[in-house]
C-alpha cells in the first residue's frame, strides 16, 4: 500500500473531480481515490505495484494533466 | 507550487476575460443599437456577418480551451460543465450560419454566454483563492534561507540544503528555519502560528522550537533535528490539505447528482428542443430555449457547496491551532451529546506541579523550601523534581550523606542537620510527631494531592502539596462546554480520589476512574449507547479511544503531536480549543448547509424556467454564474463569524 498526491491542472468544476476520480479508480491496483478541485489535488491509494506513470495516464485520458507527484 | 498554480489560474482567466469582453461589447453594441438608439449601427444584412467574425474569437480562440474540453466530453463521455457550454455556444453561433437560410440568428448570443461564463469563472477562481487564504498562508510561512554555523564561521544557506544536525544561528525578529532543539542562548519565541497563542513562549538550552516560529528577543542556536517533509509545519501542511479532500456525508447526495448532471442536462435539452420544435413548430425558438437549459445548469454550484465550505472552515480552524482532519467530523460534531475527556495530559498538565506550601509557625518558608530543593535536587522522583522547578534557585545547599528510602522519601544532612522529605511513613519510621499537619494533610489528600512532608531533626518545617494541576483554562473550557448543555465525563486511570478531586475543581460530575488503558475504548462504547460522544485525549495512550468515539479530538501538545488517531488535532494543548473545535464545526456545517440549499434551489427553480421558455440564453447564464458566486461567496463569509 503507498499514497501518491498529484497535482491536477485543469479541473476547475465538480463534475472535473468525478471525471478524475472515475478514470484513475479504474487502473488495476488503485483501492482509494479522493479528488478536490479545491486543492486541486487527487491523494491515490494503491498497490505498490501501480506505477506513477499508470496513474497520470489515468488523468489525461479524462482530460487533465498531472503537473506535481508527491 | 500550489501557489504559483492557483495564481496562474486566475491570470489566465483574467486574460480570457479582458479578450473576451474586448470583442463582446462590440458585438452588444452592434445588436442593442437599435434597441437602445432606435438606429442599427450596421444594417440587418450585414449584422449576421459582423457577429460571425466578432464572435469567432471569443469562442474558438478564447472559448477554445472550454469548448476542446467540452467536446471531448462527448466520445470520451467524461462530461464536466465545459460540455454544456461548448455545446450551447457552438450551436448558438452555428445558427448564426444558419441565418443566412432564413434561421434565427443566436451568434452573438454566443459570445455573450462564452463572456459571461468566463467572467463568472475568473471571480470564481479569485474566491476560491480567498477560501484558501489560511492555508496558503501555512504554507508561505515556512523560512526560505537559514544561517548554519560552520566552525565558527556562519553561513546562509537555502533552506532546501539544512541537514539534520546543523547549528543554525536565529537572531531576534528571525523565523526559526526548521524544527528544532536550542544548544545555546534563550529567547521568546511567537508560536501562535502553530498553537493560536499570542503569548510567546520561553525558550532556553534544551528547548524544542518548532520551524517558523518566529524568535523575538534573544539569540537561538538551534540544532536542527527535522529537515524538509518530516518538520511540523509540513505534517500541518499535509493534514490540512487531506482533510480539504475528505467528503462529508452532507455531501454525497450533491456528489451523486453531479456525477450524472451533465449527460442529463443534456437530454432534458434535447427533449425541450424537439418539445418545442413539436408544439410551436419554430426551430429558431426551440433552439433559444434549448441553449437556455444547456447553459443555466449548473453542477458548480452543487459540487462547491461543500469543499468550498470546508476550506474555509478548515482554514480558520488552522488558524487558532485547529486542524480537522476528517471533514466528515464537522457533520458528527452537531450530533455529539457527550463529552468525554482523559484525564492526565488533557485536562491536566500531565506533570506535577507544587500546589500548596504550608510552613509551620516558627520557620520561614523559603528556609524550608531551600532545604527541601536542595535536598530533591539529587533525587530523580518526578516529585522532587516538580520541588525544585518550583523553587527554581540560582544554587543550592551542599547536601551530605543522601539517601533515598524507596516509596518513603529522601532524607540527607545540610549544615549538619538532617533532613527528610517524605510521605507520613517515613515520619513515623524516624518517629517525628504528625500532630501539628494533621488537618492540613488530610485536606490536601482529600484534594487528590499528594503531601511531602519536610522536616528537621524529629521538627516538622512545613507540608509541600504537589499534583498534577489542572491546565489553567480547563474549567472554563469545562464550564463553557456544561452551559452549551453537554454532558460531561471524565474517564481516567487514576484513582477515584484524584480523579474526583480534579473533577471537582473543574466541573465534571460523570467520573469513571481506575479505568485500564485497554478498557477506555469500552467506556466510551458505553457512553455511545447513551447518545454521540467525542473523545478529547492526548494521543498514545488514548487512540483507541479516540478511534471508537464519534468524533476523535487528540491533544497534539508541541510537536509530539499525535495526528494520526484524532478527527481533530488541537496543537495547542488546550481545552478551549474543544470549545472552538464544536463552535468552528457547527458554523461551517451550517454554512455547508445553506450552500447546499441555495444550489439545489437555484437547480430546482432555474431549470423548469429554462425549459418553460421564461428565460432568454443570456439571462440564464447570468444567472448560472451567479449561483456558482452565491455559494462560493457565502462561504466566504464564515469568516465574518467570531
Amino acid at each position: 500500500m503507498k499514497k501518491t498526491k498529484l497535482t491536477i491542472e485543469g479541473m476547475h468544476c465538480a463534475s472535473c473531480e468525478g471525471n478524475v476520480e472515475k478514470s484513475v479508480k479504474k487502473v488495476e491496483g488503485v483501492n482509494e481515490v479522493q479528488v478536490s478541485v479545491m486543492t486541486k489535488k487527487a491523494i491515490v491509494t494503491t498497490e505498490d505495484s501501480v506505477s506513477v506513470d499508470k496513474l497520470k495516464e489515468a488523468v489525461s485520458k479524462a482530460g487533465y494533466k498531472v503537473v506535481d507527484v508527491k | 507550487m500550489e501557489q504559483s498554480l492557483e495564481e496562474k489560474e486566475i491570470k489566465t482567466w483574467e486574460r480570457k476575460l479582458i479578450w473576451a469582453w474586448a470583442f463582446t461589447i462590440p458585438i452588444m453594441v452592434v445588436m442593442y443599437s437599435g434597441m437602445i438608439f432606435g438606429k442599427h449601427i450596421v444594417s440587418m444584412e450585414i449584422m449576421p456577418i459582423v457577429l460571425l467574425v466578432l464572435g469567432f474569437p471569443v469562442i474558438f480562440i478564447v472559448g477554445w480551451q472550454t469548448v476542446k474540453m467540452g467536446i471531448r466530453g462527448f466520445y470520451t463521455l467524461y462530461f464536466n460543465m465545459d460540455s454544456l457550454i461548448a455545446l450551447g455556444t457552438v450551436v448558438a453561433y452555428s445558427t448564426g450560419i444558419l441565418s443566412f437560410f432564413g434561421f434565427q440568428d443566436y451568434s452573438g448570443v454566443s459570445a455573450m454566454i462564452m463572456t459571461i461564463f468566463i467572467t463568472g469563472k475568473y471571480i470564481e477562481s479569485k474566491a476560491k483563492g480567498r477560501a484558501g487564504r489560511e492555508i496558503r498562508k501555512l504554507l508561505e510561512l515556512g523560512a526560505r534561507k537559514a544561517v548554519v554555523l560552520k566552525g565558527r564561521k556562519e553561513i546562509e544557506v537555502p533552506i532546501e540544503e539544512l541537514k539534520i544536525g546543523d547549528v543554525m544561528v536565529v537572531k531576534p525578529g528571525e523565523k526559526i528555519p526548521t524544527d528544532g532543539i536550542v544548544t545555546k542562548g534563550g529567547s521568546s519565541v511567537d508560536e501562535s502560528m502553530v498553537t493560536g497563542e499570542s503569548i510567546p513562549v520561553d525558550k532556553t538550552v534544551k528547548s524544542p522550537v518548532i520551524g517558523a516560529t518566529i524568535n523575538q528577543d534573544g539569540i537561538l542556536y538551534v540544532k536542527a533535528t527535522k529537515v524538509g517533509s518530516d518538520t511540523f509545519l509540513a505534517h500541518i501542511i499535509d493534514l490540512v490539505e487531506e482533510a480539504q479532500g475528505t467528503k462529508i456525508p452532507i455531501q454525497k447526495l450533491a456528489d451523486k447528482i453531479t456525477s450524472v448532471f451533465v449527460p442529463i442536462i443534456l437530454v432534458i435539452s434535447l427533449i425541450t428542443f424537439f418539445g418545442w420544435l413539436i408544439f410551436t413548430k419554430d426551430v429558431g425558438r426551440a433552439v433559444g430555449v434549448a441553449i437556455a437549459v444547456l447553459v443555466i445548469a449548473c453542477p458548480c454550484s452543487l459540487g462547491l457547496a461543500t469543499p468550498i465550505a470546508l476550506m474555509v472552515g478548515s482554514g480558520i480552524g488552522a488558524k487558532q491551532g485547529i486542524l480537522i482532519r476528517k471533514g466528515e467530523a464537522i457533520q458528527t460534531m452537531k450530533e455529539v451529546k457527550i463529552v468525554a475527556f482523559d484525564k492526565t495530559g488533557t485536562i491536566t498538565k500531565g506533570k506535577p506541579e507544587v500546589t500548596d506550601i504550608h510552613s509551620l509557625t516558627g520557620s520561614k518558608e523559603k528556609d524550608m523550601l531551600t532545604k527541601a530543593a536542595s535536598l530533591e535536587k539529587l533525587s530523580e522522583h518526578p516529585v522532587g523534581k516538580a520541588i525544585v522547578g518550583y523553587a527554581n534557585f540560582k544554587t543550592y545547599k551542599s547536601v551530605k550523606k543522601f539517601k533515598v528510602i524507596r516509596g518513603k522519601g529522601v532524607e540527607g544532612v545540610i549544615g549538619g542537620k538532617k533532613i527528610y522529605i517524605g510521605n507520613s511513613a517515613l515520619m513515623q519510621q524516624n518517629k517525628i510527631p504528625l500532630l501539628k499537619v494533621k488537618v492540613f494533610l488530610e485536606k490536601l489528600q482529600n484534594d487528590g494531592k499528594t503531601t511531602m512532608i519536610v522536616a528537621e531533626g524529629k521538627k516538622i518545617l512545613g507540608v509541600i502539596g504537589v499534583a498534577d494541576a489542572v491546565k489553567e483554562d480547563s474549567k472554563q473550557a469545562i464550564e463553557r462546554l456544561t452551559r452549551d448543555g453537554y454532558r460531561t465525563v471524565m474517564i481516567t486511570g487514576d484513582n477515584e480520589r484524584t480523579a474526583k478531586a480534579v473533577a471537582r475543581e473543574v466541573g465534571i460530575h460523570d467520573v469513571i476512574a481506575n479505568v485500564l488503558p485497554e478498557d477506555k475504548v469500552k467506556q466510551v462504547e458505553e457512553l455511545q449507547k447513551k447518545g454521540m460522544v467525542a473523545f478529547v485525549g492526548d494521543g498514545i495512550n488514548d487512540a483507541p479511544a479516540l478511534k471508537q468515539a464519534n468524533v476523535g479530538i487528540a491533544m497534539g501538545t508541541g510537536t509530539d503531536i499525535a495526528m494520526e488517531s484524532g478527527d481533530i488535532v488541537l496543537a495547542k494543548g488546550s481545552l478551549k480549543g474543544v470549545v472552538q473545535s464544536i463552535n468552528i464545526s457547527k458554523a461551517t456545517f451550517t454554512k455547508i448547509k445553506q450552500n447546499l440549499f441555495w444550489a439545489f434551489a437555484y437547480n430546482v427553480i432555474a431549470i423548469p424556467l429554462a425549459i418553460a421558455g421564461m428565460l432568454h440564453p443570456v439571462t440564464a447564464e447570468i444567472a448560472m454564474a451567479l449561483s456558482s458566486l452565491t455559494v462560493v461567496t457565502n462561504a466566504n463569509l464564515l469568516r465574518r463569524r467570531k
